[in-house]
């Protein structure tokens, strides 16, 4: 048992806190869905944690923690030979892996649309505006996760917004002219 | 012009630009008309995707992993989930100033990557922790058996321990291989020192003997043992809400704590305890209370059964979800009075200006035909439409980070809106939410405003820790604040339960809501979502506030509390309704109160108006039932009553007894706003009544009850089973205006699939 550093045990809290929902989030999207592995890769993420100096880190904390958490992924995905690489222009043309998600969710309402078109997106695109819009992050944090140019983040976030806009103007035509 | 592949539209955006570029682009902006439309356009997709992204399902760490994590950082958590009672259980063990007898019930996920990791955690304040596994076994049975001084007193304690769990065993209701449940009875012993506890033998014998009393006998028990005990959260006087049966997590820790400052190896029952509840799943990290089925009790000896009224059905709702997502209930998520009140029933209202009417029959019992099965109904007066009183109300919302997934957020905020929608001009909303910290982001404002009591509901994002008590506070002040004289004030809690910020402790919750109470606003609380429901605390708090809990896991069921029964839901029309039954000994032999277990009161508690006890609203109904033992039939095994007494004789028969009442139902209440209860008596004479011959009404409640009874493997069920619920609950399912019963009937047959599995 270490000796008690407050400072240091409250910094760890504090990053539980602000990135746990986050982080489990974005480690169970790479681990296709599997929460157990993804609980089990942020609690080594912040195990790793614990055993930085605190100066070396913070200044970019949020960073640290999801690339550490990214790596680990991958790690786990490729020993399993589960890491399927993909480049985008495959992926742009890939079906959805849920029968018509976006179907289903027009029901509910145009936020969950988004979210089930957005699974339609090229992975590297669903990875980047999740990092973007769920966990809040910069562009410099992202590219700096994901190893891309801050140009490049830039650019493949507005495509796939702009992918993502078309998409449900498209859907919420079809459900207007499918209404009586 | 800007071409809308520019990247720096959305950098512009999201605020990805540095000032001097902002400025430079605004300026092109201003003269391209297409590319501001582009802007908007990507501001709306944004929000819509930091919306639709916040509500998705967020899965959390297990608790242990997050104790890993805290103990690598160097230090235990104190917030979140070391709570007092670990450190009180904790000393007064150490003290051994007074004989504890303890139930506790821990659910207790271990880590997948090292498991018996928050073991350490609570051994971590004693030197020199044993290996994990090794005290995982060991630790509670050293605790129970190390800490006795009789022998006897062991064994009864170990019998103790084994039989409820022989009862319990059996297939566990869900799988999922990260959790157990610890039962464990601990006592500490009782020397010369501690102020003449008499006995404290035949005590804990009595305890062990019949678990129910656990909770009532503990109180006294405790209170005469006095001293400088550390105080656990006693509640109230109710004696049902004495801490033990509801310890958790905390005193299992202490117990682990405890065996390990003496690891020596005895008491293997208790050993089995441990090995067996490894194998003993429960789901997740939802946290309910153990229930035991009233006892038959002989009529000889305890004539008087005293019980609070309970107008909640969140135990209905929450066990549909169960089964409609393929799952049995636990069986401690069973709530008999819940599902029973969960429906409409037809009692005629009041005429004469009362507060409520009583109706109470009987008729022969279903799944026991010898029985006979008693009915009290109560009904709420129902006031004319638009006499309802102005309403103050103060909406209080957890917006942590447990609250995001679409089924506690989205879903709560759905509801609100329905109810504000259900407001009228003199009604006024405020709104406080709480997470890490809490505060008023609607003051309160006129219901006419509708458009901004909703727009501010729409302004509401999850994320964040917990911290209730902060939020309470802040609620009840605003309430105060605008209280509305002879009005409805009330605060409406929305939340998953799961407070693990500031005060944690149920024992303080409650406490701090009992105290608010007083001030004359009553409480409702909205129970949401799954994965972590504290159901034990939302309902003790609703049970303490002056309020009722509903649990609501749909828009339908959002509907049906927010809208249909609104009045019922806002408008309390009387308090501290306290039933008492007493049976007559020429007619009946033995009882037996179907459900309302944890509503139990004293005897003496029913004239006490300083006892608190359930609300009854506008409109709504309360229905519960007795099973009864006729004079002259064969009493149930077990309570054949008591060896003869040498000083006194048995009571002497009154003349009333001679004639034909089976009971008499002693009602107390008080107006919603006084001090004094006023008491109505009704005999209830036995006209031999057949079940078939009985309204709908009666079918269909009886018919629920025992699916209550099915569902908990209550050992009164008999024979009976699903099929027998769904043949009894079928006919009387005809009339259903609302589609409730019909619905009942596809849970049983669900039930049923389940079942045989």
């Amino acid at each position: 048992m270490p000796e008690p550093q407050p400072d240091h045990a409250q910094w760890i809290r504090d990053a539980l806190q602000t990135h746990e929902h986050s982080l489990l989030q974005y480690a169970g999207r790479l681990l296709r869905g599997d929460t157990d592995r993804a609980r089990d890769v942020v609690q080594d993420t912040f195990l790793k944690l614990c055993r930085q100096p605190r100066e070396k880190i913070d200044d970019h904390l949020a960073q640290w923690l999801f690339t550490v958490c990214r790596n680990r992924a991958f790690e786990i995905l490729r020993k399993e030979g589960r890491m399927t690489p993909l480049n985008d222009s495959d992926l742009a043309v890939r079906a959805a892996e849920a029968p018509d998600p976006a179907a289903g969710a027009l029901r509910r309402d145009r936020l969950s649309a988004v979210v089930a078109l957005l699974g339609e997106l090229p992975e590297r695109q669903q990875e980047l505006i999740r990092l973007k819009f769920h966990s809040n992050l910069s562009y410099k944090e992202i590219s700096g996760i994901m190893d891309l140019s801050v140009s490049n983040v830039g650019y493949l976030l507005h495509t796939g917004m702009r992918t993502l806009r078309r998409r449900l103007g498209e859907m919420e035509t079809q459900t207007r002219e499918s209404l009586p | 012009m800007i071409d809308s592949n520019d990247p720096r539209l959305t950098a512009y955006v999201l605020g990805e630009m540095t000032a001097e570029e902002a400025e430079e682009f605004a300026l092109l902006l201003a003269g391209d008309t297409r590319a501001r439309d582009e802007v908007a356009a990507i501001r709306d997709t944004a929000a819509a995707l930091r919306q639709g992204l916040a509500a998705e399902a967020t899965p959390c760490l297990t608790e242990d992993q997050r104790a890993a994590i805290h103990r690598a950082a160097g230090r235990r958590p104190t917030p979140a989930r070391v709570r007092g009672w670990r450190l009180l259980a904790f000393a007064g063990a150490a003290a051994a100033a007074c004989l504890v007898c303890v139930l506790a019930t821990h659910t207790w996920r271990r880590a997948r990557v090292r498991p018996g990791a928050a073991l350490e955690m609570a051994l971590s304040p004693a030197p020199g922790a044993a290996g994990d596994e090794e005290v995982k076994k060991r630790a509670i049975p050293t605790a129970a058996a190390e800490s006795l001084t009789a022998p006897a007193l062991r064994q009864d304690l170990a019998a103790a321990v084994e039989r409820p769990l022989a009862q319990e065993a059996g297939p566990a209701p869900t799988a999922s291989p990260e959790a157990y449940d610890i039962r464990a009875i601990v006592a500490a012993p009782a020397d010369g020192a501690h102020g003449g506890v008499p006995g404290p033998v035949p005590a804990a014998k009595t305890w062990s003997m019949r678990t129910p009393d656990v909770i009532n006998g503990l109180a006294p028990a405790r209170s005469r043992a006095g001293g400088e005990r550390p105080a656990m959260p006693s509640l109230t006087g109710k004696p049902e809400a004495v801490a033990p049966v509801r310890v958790r997590r905390e005193m299992a820790d202490a117990f682990l704590a405890l065996g390990q400052a003496t690891p020596e190896r005895e008491a293997a029952p208790a050993r089995r305890l441990a090995e067996d509840v490894t194998e003993d799943q429960a789901p997740n990290r939802e946290a309910y209370d153990h229930i035991r089925d009233n006892p038959f009790r002989n009529v000889a000896d305890e004539p008087l059964s005293t019980f609070s009224i309970d107008v909640d059905t969140a135990s209905y709702s929450n066990l549909r979800r169960f089964l409609s997502n393929g799952q049995r209930p636990p069986p401690d998520a069973v709530r008999i009075e819940e599902l029973v009140n969960y429906f409409r029933y037809d009692y005629p209202p009041p005429r004469d200006g009362k507060a409520f009417a009583v109706h109470a029959d009987t008729a022969s019992c279903p799944w026991k035909p010898a029985h006979r099965l008693v009915r009290i109904g109560l009904k709420g007066r129902v006031p004319e439409p638009g006499a309802r009183p102005p309403a103050n109300l103060v909406f209080l919302v957890d917006v942590s980070g447990s609250m995001r997934p679409p089924d506690k957020l989205p879903l709560l905020v759905q509801g609100m809106k329905m109810l504000v929608n259900q407001l009228g001009e003199s009604d006024r909303v405020a709104m406080a939410v709480y997470a890490g910290a809490s505060g008023l982001v609607l003051p309160s404002t006129p219901a006419g405003n509708r458009g901004e009591i909703l727009a501010a509901l729409d302004r509401l994002q999850a994320g964040g820790s917990t911290n209730g008590g902060a939020g309470i506070e802040l609620a009840y002040r605003v309430a105060t604040e605008n209280r509305v004289e002879g009005g409805i004030n009330r605060v409406i809690l929305a939340t998953d339960g799961d407070f693990n910020v500031g005060v944690t402790d149920r024992g303080s919750l409650t406490r701090m809501i009992e105290e608010k109470a007083r001030t004359g606003v009553f409480l409702t609380v909205l129970g949401f979502g799954t994965g972590n429901i504290q159901d034990a605390t939302m309902e003790q708090l609703a049970d303490r506030g002056n309020g009722a809990y509903a649990y609501i896991d749909s828009e339908r069921e959002a509907r049906k509390v927010l809208v249909e029964q609104v009045g019922a839901t806002l408008h309390t029309i009387a308090k501290d309704v306290k039933i008492q039954v007493e049976f007559n000994p020429t007619r009946v032999t033995a009882y037996r109160l179907i459900g309302y277990e944890n509503r139990i009161l004293a005897n003496q508690d029913f004239h006490d108006d300083t006892k608190d006890a359930g609300e009854i609203g506008a409109g709504h109904t309360v229905t519960a039932f007795y099973e009864v033992v006729p004079a002259g039939t064969e009493p149930p095994a077990g309570i054949a009553g008591v060896d003869g007494l040498r000083y006194q004789t048995p009571r002497t028969i009154t003349a009333a007894a001679a004639g034909n009442e089976l009971l008499t139902v002693k009602l107390r209440h008080k107006q919603p706003d006084a001090d004094t209860s006023e008491l109505q008596e009704i005999p209830v004479p036995d006209d031999s009544r057949s079940w078939e011959s009985t309204p709908d009404d009666f079918q269909f409640a009886s018919a629920v009850a025992l699916f209550g009874m099915v569902l908990r493997h209550s050992p009164y069920a008999g024979e009976a089973g699903l099929d027998m619920v769904l043949e009894l609950a079928a006919p009387a399912a005809r009339h259903d205006p609302h589609g409730n019963r019909t619905e009942f009937l596809e849970l049983v047959r669900k039930a049923k699939t389940l079942v045989q599995r």
